[in-house]
């Protein structure tokens, strides 16, 4: 039986009439990479507080390795890192004192916290910088301070609050990179982030969270299971006759079909050969068209069809 | 004790910045102390004289360079309007005619018509000058009347009038008491302006990058103990406060080896006590988080401001009332106060002293109650909610 390292049940939170979190209730098993989706104001940043109880909560309860966390767990907290998505290191220290100084909060043995500093200045490859001040850093290598910062005490459990916002796509290959290598070398990681692409790239679980609940929980594979949308055909095409697109709607296992600005998109629901079916249509009908591929369902698919809106379009 | 540590670090950082003041103090300091040690010390004063020796005789000639040795002759033409000009103009402060037969005179033992002389009716220059000739005539008759040869008795005569004596001021207070006068208030004066300046400029921002929410959260998070972390906090702004008045205190020992003596040492305590009160106010001031350039606004309206208002830059009794009555609500006026009845610019009683001191720590324990009053609103877990709502409102 797979351990359970956190586990919340019926989470209420509420700010007066606001409900952040609506009975919200998860399991993150040992080992995991749990992302957690949603988009600003979903609940992930007040999940992830009540969680470290930085905030009260009113109702439900929160177990980390298996005891109860309150504000003074101090045994549970030493066990877990956190990474913001904003960078929280000192500008007067170096890159070395900043690692040494929050790993300190935690490592009181100075030969140890002197190792430990090495190897996760080692893990995000600051070993050129070690000596510099954080001012003299670029934004990926900040990042990589940032996370040095938070993983340097070897925790159990690494919290990350969309560390990549705002990186660079180098810099943010290596943080996720890096956060694997954290997952396989034996810690669980709850992964909070709007970017679907990053989520289903390192994430073995994910739930996914909208106005304070939990909409949808599962694998990636399990979550596009669960929506109607199983491929997307897209054929660019230079007109396309009301008959015809009602035609290609009126195909088995396609759903819908709309066109717009010279581009025809095609829903399918299960179902084999969608793609020559519409093509079939087309070439009786002798129209011509240009480019055309199909698209399996993404994340963004799987929130579009549970919520009802795109997750990426309210963020940016 | 990391925390406690990365604070010095940051400390040390800042510091620089505030060496500025310290320079400016000590070099404000030495200025005063000099002046002061210059009011408290005896020396004897040399004065502007001009002789006409109409005798000019071995032992005329003998009293000529006796005069010189502890005067300034001037030369000036022997006729009665120059020496009245420069006697007018101040260009000298006596004129001295010894007369011919004052050699004669004065081994037969006549002290009549020795000398004549041009010279401002009761002036000081005129009386030291009178009194000086009379010693030292009055000095040769005695060894002349003892049997010592003219020459062994002005030879003799010059040796005695030549010892100095050690002379030191004494001050006695209202209660009687005579005791070395040092004029420490001066420099204790000036000490309220580096202090606020210093502790607010480094210490404030210290704590103030300690507190940046980001690292804060972060800290939260962590397994350190709330308590460990506000007591690291405050024995690092302490010990950083207790240095500087320490350092303060020994630059006053290096630039005035007798600063220390008698009630001195209550002026001493007088400045620790306002430098804990000006620490509880920049533990109060870093709990709103100012910006460095307002941090810096605020360090400047507050040391200049409390300077000005509360007697530190200009005297007290040149305050209007209306001031005076303002400054009683700011920590540096109860300072003052006690410097200057410390140093009896005021009347002095043990207990309206340590009625100043009271007040100044009055002072410091409000700052502290108004200080956790405001961390418990900023820091407390409804902020942070008050802050996720204001997020979820705004998507």
């Amino acid at each position: 039986m797979e351990k359970t390292v956190v586990s919340i049940k019926e989470l209420v939170k509420r700010y007066g009439d606001l409900i952040a979190l609506d009975h919200f209730s998860l399991d993150i098993y040992e080992g995991e990479v749990f992302g957690l989706l949603g988009p600003n104001g979903s609940g992930k940043t007040t999940t992830i507080n009540c969680l470290l109880s930085l905030l009260a909560f009113d109702k439900g309860d929160i177990e980390i390795f298996g005891k109860k966390m309150t504000p003074v767990s101090y045994d549970i907290k030493k066990e877990i890192g956190v990474i913001m998505q904003n960078v929280a290191v000192f500008d007067e220290l170096t890159v070395y004192e900043n690692i040494d100084y929050f790993c300190g909060l935690y490592i009181t043995d100075k030969n140890k916290r002197s190792q430990y500093v090495e190897e996760a200045i080692k893990f995000v490859g600051l070993e050129d910088f070690r000596k510099f001040y954080p001012k003299k850093l670029s934004g990926g290598l900040l990042r990589r301070l940032n996370i040095a910062c938070g993983i340097a005490h070897k925790p159990k459990l690494i919290i990350l609050d969309e560390p990549t916002v705002a990186v660079d796509p180098q810099s943010r290959n290596r943080i996720l990179e890096g956060i694997q290598e954290l997952n396989r070398n034996g810690a669980t990681v709850i992964y909070t982030s709007h970017y679907m692409e990053e989520v289903e790239q390192i994430c073995t679980r994910i739930a996914i969270m909208d106005k304070g609940k939990k909409v949808a929980e599962g694998t990636k594979d399990e979550l596009k299971r669960m929506i109607k949308n199983t491929e997307t055909i897209t054929i660019e095409i230079l007109e396309l006759p009301d008959r015809i697109k009602a035609e290609i709607s009126s195909l088995p296992h396609i759903y819908d079909a709309q066109y717009a600005e010279g581009r025809l998109t095609v829903s399918c629901s299960g179902g084999k050969h969608n793609l020559i079916r519409v093509l079939d249509v087309l070439q009786k009908n002798e129209l011509s068209f240009g480019r055309v591929y199909t698209e399996l369902p993404t994340l963004n698919d799987v929130f579009l069809e549970i919520t009802g809106k795109a997750l990426r379009d309210k963020e940016e | 004790m990391q925390v406690f540590k990365a604070m010095l670090k940051v400390m040390r950082k800042r510091f620089p910045s505030a060496l500025v003041y310290i320079i400016v103090f000590i070099t404000v300091s030495v200025m005063v102390t000099k002046a002061s040690t210059k009011d408290n010390k005896f020396e004897a004063s040399t004065l502007d004289i001009c002789v006409f020796d109409e005798d000019d005789t071995p032992e005329s000639r003998a009293l000529v360079e006796f005069l010189g040795k502890s005067n300034d002759i001037a030369e000036i033409k022997n006729d009665r309007k120059a020496i009245t000009d420069a006697l007018y103009y101040k260009r000298i402060n006596y004129a001295l005619v010894i007369n011919g037969g004052y050699a004669e005179k004065l081994k037969a033992g006549e002290t009549a018509d020795l000398f004549g002389s041009y010279h401002l009716d009761e002036s000081f220059s005129t009386v030291y000058i009178s009194q000086f000739l009379d010693e030292y005539v009055s000095s040769v008759n005695a060894y002349l009347t003892m049997g010592r040869s003219a020459d062994e008795a002005i030879a003799a005569t010059e040796e005695a009038l030549s010892q100095e004596t050690q002379v030191d001021m004494l001050r006695v207070d209202k209660a009687g008491n005579s005791h070395f006068s040092v004029d420490f208030s001066g420099y204790f004066r000036y000490m309220p302006y580096i202090l606020i300046s210093v502790i607010l400029s480094v210490v404030c921002l210290a704590l103030i990058t300690m507190n940046k929410k980001d690292i804060r959260y972060r800290t939260n998070c962590s397994a350190l103990k709330n308590s460990s972390y506000t007591f690291q906090m405050f024995f690092g702004s302490f010990l950083f406060v207790f240095c500087i008045w320490l350092i303060l205190i020994i630059i006053g020992a290096f630039l005035n080896e007798e600063m220390y003596t008698g009630r001195a040492w209550l002026a001493v305590l007088n400045s620790f006590i306002f430098s804990m009160v000006i620490a509880a106010l920049a533990v109060l001031i870093s709990s709103f988080e100012p910006k460095d350039n307002i941090m810096s606004l605020i360090t400047q309206i507050t040391g200049l401001g409390m300077s000005f208002f509360c007697g530190v830059f200009i005297p007290m009794e040149m305050l209007s009332s209306g001031v005076k009555s303002f400054a009683r609500f700011l920590p540096a006026y109860w300072y003052v106060r006690a410097n200057d009845m410390i140093a009896e610019i005021e009347p002095y009683s043990l207990n309206d002293v340590l009625q100043c001191y009271l007040i100044q720590l009055l002072f410091a324990a409000a700052l502290i109650f108004v200080t956790l009053l405001v961390r418990r609103l900023r820091y407390s877990s409804a902020s942070i909610g008050s802050a996720v709502k204001k997020a979820a409102a705004n998507s």
